[in-house]
């Protein structure tokens, strides 16, 4: 089969794979306890993760922007630059990239290496819908954790970005906020955040389906892995234009 | 062929093909229930498939399985459940669950599958640990056995349900000769306390020797040779001759 | 595992909190919650100027630009509907102005609600308020060096026009005073009229006036060419556009003065066979002189106005109010003081009605001026005198030029006729409304107010 041929396959292959997850989900019976076991693994264990990269960025954002708002006398601008950039789009793109790399080649390498040790086989023969026990909670934790990881992201964002800033200005902490919050309206501060479950969708689906479809034995471990973290970060970021625009659509106030 | 009503498994005709591979080639056999049927044959002839077409994990593309009198391929998924309930299955590495203790993965069929409550399940798990000598092993996690542990505790998971089929795919391959032999033993016990049908897939002659009551030998696909342990010695086949020699 | 819960638990809480936690911050900056009142202004010029856009009341932040309506012809004009946080309504008057401003160089653009008057009420809501239009920043920079090409030239030229017309009056005083010698010795047809002492002191009275006039020309002139040395020297690339005009405008206004002074003259000095008729002829074309030169220096007065060289004006010493709006000053404690001497004029006592359908002060009115100042003493010369002007006719804009011209009439006879420093006499237009607590809420003529340094 030619390239291209591929190409469009495995884009079939994919949406039918997503498609099924997205009528399994809302089909009982509902593995509640699975869902709450992921939660914990995509959730909890990515917190520092993303704590610790939003505080870094936020700091470092500042330093950068500083010197030209400062130029162009615009340092009362700092605090809302940093929380627009945060809210807007560097939370939720980021959050998205990082767990992408974290959860998604997990994802991968767990289902890869459970169907190549004949795990999932074994799941299969206690009659448990296997796709329903391993998929659908790992894209579902993703969904409901991102967003929540995304908030984490722009507060600690606005934290480093505070810490950088007052370490240059000595700004206080109430003016900060009441500046950072001035230019943000309710569209692009819900919009951004609520986008990023189509981000946790994208990884949650993009790489289980890699490693839940893999049958090249263990070899075929490192490569779902791979292939989840390039294909989830690649659709993220287009998924990440598409979702923009329709928020310019549905709120035409934040386009700017 | 005369087909006795005890019949505990049997394939009629079946055809199994991966892409263009034919993993099986119109094979055709059966085992009486308390029978120990062994399963030989060259690595990648179809053993493994075999075993998981009787589980009901693959197809075959045609022919019938009869599973404990039901035909497979006219069951829903609801009546396949309820043959499955009656197989154990111990996998060629285990497959144990690796995010869960011992504990959690005996205990998992026994909540899926029956109505115990905690402390049936419980008591279940404990005794059937004991048998397979990983009384005080409940705790830990797969990654945290030896081989010759992690078979025994696939065995154990096997046997959590009291199966009336139990299928073994190469319980002993890789074990020293001593716990291989200890396998072998928990094998033949079932079969004659709870009168359980075995269908075991094995390299170990020694083994075979001592617990079938019929071979089965597998090459490129085809059944080359069916029946007890002396007519498979004496089968006109030589690749079934020089496996079952010692 | 109660333990796994737990911390699922503890992770989506805390997630959520932050989600409230940031609604509330995004709410609470846009005051959703409190509660809201709804004005209009009308704008030729958004100035990009859009819906959401920041409205500040006396520079405080008040709310947003909620709607703005498009009109369908170039002459109408866009309804820019805004939302107000009731707390700053207070500030906004009726005579509140409404302005685009820019937030530095790049920053964005917003509304500026200025507070009104204290007398004035407070805006009622969905009342349309009245609006300035937008200063382009944009505009001064392109404008640039072409600007001061053409700012130069117009400055010298207005210059030397200046000069010559200075000369020419001082030709034309010359003559005149010819004629008033001429008068007194008994010589020409107009002999008789020394006979009759009060025209001869009306005709003194003007000759003081066109004395007047041309000191008032020869500041002018002296002022251009500090103007044009001071652009020169300081390379404004500003917004000189419209203070061109105005100067223009004075240049020609200066120009036409001159040859209403000359024409007048000629008119008088020439033979005529009736006496009397050029008794009245020179009375009468004096009387044209005062009102034209008034105009002059008015144009002068346009000029010191103007915002550009309102800094230029004060550092040269020409005390200007022009930086004070009405509002202030009447807000001022400085100016508005009880202890200070006033004398309230009505307009009919000062003012009679001129050739141009303008005010001209009236012979009585100067009486009662002398009288005035005569009351105070010398002291009056050393302390800042503003003249209050008042009007009730018309509409607000007429008030404010009327208002403006009668204190304006007051200023230049006083300053002509008493040895005023400039700089100690201002002029400020108050409408029809006098400042607070001064037991005159409401006049129509002028009131001049001595401020005692205390
Ligand atoms: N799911 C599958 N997809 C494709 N080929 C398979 C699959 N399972 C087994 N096979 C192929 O079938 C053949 C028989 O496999 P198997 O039964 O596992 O061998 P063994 O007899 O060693 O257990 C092998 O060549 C294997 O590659
Ligand atoms: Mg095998």
């Amino acid at each position: 089969m030619s390239w291209s041929g591929r190409v469009f396959e495995s884009v079939g292959k994919v949406g039918a794979f997503s498609a099924r997850v997205l009528m399994d989900a809302f089909r009982p019976p509902f593995e509640i306890a699975q869902l709450s076991r992921q939660l914990a693994e995509v959730g909890n264990k990515s917190i520092a993760l993303i704590v610790v990269s939003g505080f870094a960025l936020g700091a470092v954002m500042t330093l950068h922007t500083r010197n030209t708002l400062v130029t162009f006398g615009a340092a009362a601008m700092i605090p809302a630059v940093q929380a627009v950039s945060f809210f807007v789009e560097i939370g939720p793109l980021v959050a998205g990239l990082l767990l992408a790399g974290r959860v998604g080649s997990g994802i991968g390498a767990v289902l890869a290496n459970m169907r190549a040790s004949e795990q999932i086989d074994a799941i299969e023969s206690l009659s448990i819908d296997s796709f329903k026990f391993l998929v659908v909670p790992r894209v579902l934790a993703c969904v409901i954790a991102l967003p929540l990881l995304t908030l984490f992201m722009d507060f600690a964002g606005l934290l480093g970005g505070f810490l950088s800033e007052a370490l240059a200005s000595r700004i206080s902490p109430e003016l900060y906020l009441n500046r950072a919050f001035e230019n943000l309206q309710w569209s692009n501060f819900i919009a951004p955040t609520l986008k990023t479950a189509v981000f946790g969708f994208i990884i949650g689906s993009v790489s289980s389906y890699f490693g839940f479809t893999t049958n090249k034995g263990a070899k075929g471990v490192g490569e779902a892995a791979t292939n989840s973290v390039v294909i989830a970060s690649l659709l993220i970021i287009v998924a990440d234009v598409l979702l923009i625009k329709c928020i310019f659509f549905l709120f035409p106030d934040t386009a700017i | 062929m005369t087909i006795s009503p005890n019949i505990a498994v049997q394939f009629k005709n079946v055809t199994k093909a991966f892409g263009e591979k034919r993993v099986l080639n119109d094979v055709s056999l059966h085992l009486e229930q308390g029978q120990v049927l062994c399963l030989l044959g060259r690595s990648g002839t179809g053993k493994s498939v075999t075993l998981k077409i009787i589980m009901a994990l693959m197809r075959p593309d045609s022919g019938e399985v009869w599973v404990d009198h039901e035909n497979l391929a006219g069951l829903s998924e609801r009546g396949l459940s309820a043959v499955r309930k009656k197989l154990g299955y111990l996998f060629q590495d285990a497959a144990l669950f690796d995010s869960l203790t011992l504990y959690e993965n005996l205990a998992l069929p026994l909540k899926r599958l029956t109505n115990k409550s905690k402390e049936e399940i419980d008591d279940k798990i404990h005794h059937v640990l004991l048998a397979v000598g990983l009384g005080s092993d409940s705790a830990k996690y797969p990654s945290a056995l030896s081989g010759g542990m992690r078979k025994r505790a696939g065995l154990a998971r096997a046997l959590v349900l009291d199966p009336k089929i139990l299928l073994a795919d190469e319980p002993s391959s890789g074990l020293d000769r001593i716990t291989a032999s200890e396998i072998d033993e928990l094998l033949l016990r079932c079969k004659e306390q709870h009168g359980t049908a075995l269908i075991v897939v094995t390299h170990d002659v020694h083994g075979t020797r001592r617990i079938a009551d019929r071979v089965a030998v597998l090459d490129r696909g085809d059944l080359v040779a069916f029946g007890s342990v002396e007519e498979v010695a004496q089968s006109e086949n030589d690749v079934a001759r020089r496996l079952i020699a010692e | 595992m109660p333990g796994r819960y737990l911390a699922v638990g503890i992770f989506i809480v805390a997630g959520l909190s932050l989600f409230v936690l940031g609604i509330f911050l995004v709410g609470n900056r846009h005051e959703a919650f409190s509660q809201h009142v709804l004005l209009y202004s009308d704008f030729t010029d958004l100035d990009g100027l859009t819906k959401g856009s920041k409205v500040r009341v006396a520079g405080m932040d008040a709310g947003q630009v909620t709607q703005i309506h498009v009109p369908d012809s170039p002459t109408s004009r866009f309804r820019v509907q805004m939302r107000i946080n009731e707390q700053l309504h207070g500030l906004v008057r009726t005579d509140s102005i409404v302005t685009i401003d820019t937030e530095g160089v790049v920053g964005e653009t917003f509304l500026s609600i200025h507070s009104g008057s204290p007398g004035s009420p407070i805006a009622p809501p969905d009342s349309i308020l009245q609006s300035k239009p937008p200063i382009a920043i944009s505009d001064l920079m392109t404008h640039g060096l072409g600007v001061m090409d053409d700012a130069d030239a117009t400055l010298k030229l207005l210059g030397g026009k200046l000069n010559t017309s200075l000369d020419g009056v001082n030709v034309a005083v010359q003559n005149a005073n010819d004629v008033l010698v001429g008068l007194k010795e008994g010589k020409g047809p107009a002999g008789m009229l020394l006979r009759d002492e009060k025209m001869a002191d009306q005709i003194r009275d003007t000759m003081t006036n066109v004395q007047s006039t041309t000191s008032s020309l020869k500041q002018a002139a002296s002022r251009m060419n500090g103007i044009v040395k001071d652009i020169q020297e300081r390379q404004l690339p500003e917004k000189i556009d419209g203070t061109m005009t105005q100067v223009r405008a004075a240049s020609t206004e200066a120009n036409s003065t001159m040859q209403l002074v000359h024409q007048s003259l000629n008119q008088a000095l020439g033979p005529d066979i009736d006496g009397v008729t050029a008794a009245q002829n020179i009375s009468e074309t004096l009387t044209n002189v005062n009102a034209a030169t008034g105009n002059m220096a008015e144009d002068t007065e346009a000029i010191k106005h103007n915002f550009f060289f309102k800094g230029f004006f004060s550092r040269r010493g020409y005390y200007s109010l022009s930086s004070i709006s009405p509002g202030q000053y009447r807000r001022n404690k400085l100016f508005v003081n009880a202890n200070g001497r006033r004398s309230w004029f009505t307009s009919d006592a000062l003012f009679q009605p001129g050739v141009h359908g303008t005010e001209e002060l009236s012979a009585g009115g100067r009486q009662t001026i002398d009288a005035a100042i005569a009351s105070y003493g010398d002291a009056v010369f050393q302390h800042p005198i503003i003249i209050e002007g008042y009007s009730d006719a018309g509409g607000p804009a007429d008030q404010l030029a009327r208002s403006y011209n009668r204190a304006f009439l007051v200023r230049t006879y006083l300053e002509a006729r008493f040895p005023f420093v400039a700089k100690n006499v201002g002029v400020m237009p108050l409408s029809s409304t006098p400042p607070p607590g001064l037991n005159h809420d409401h006049w129509s003529g002028v009131c001049i107010s001595v401020t005692e340094k205390k």
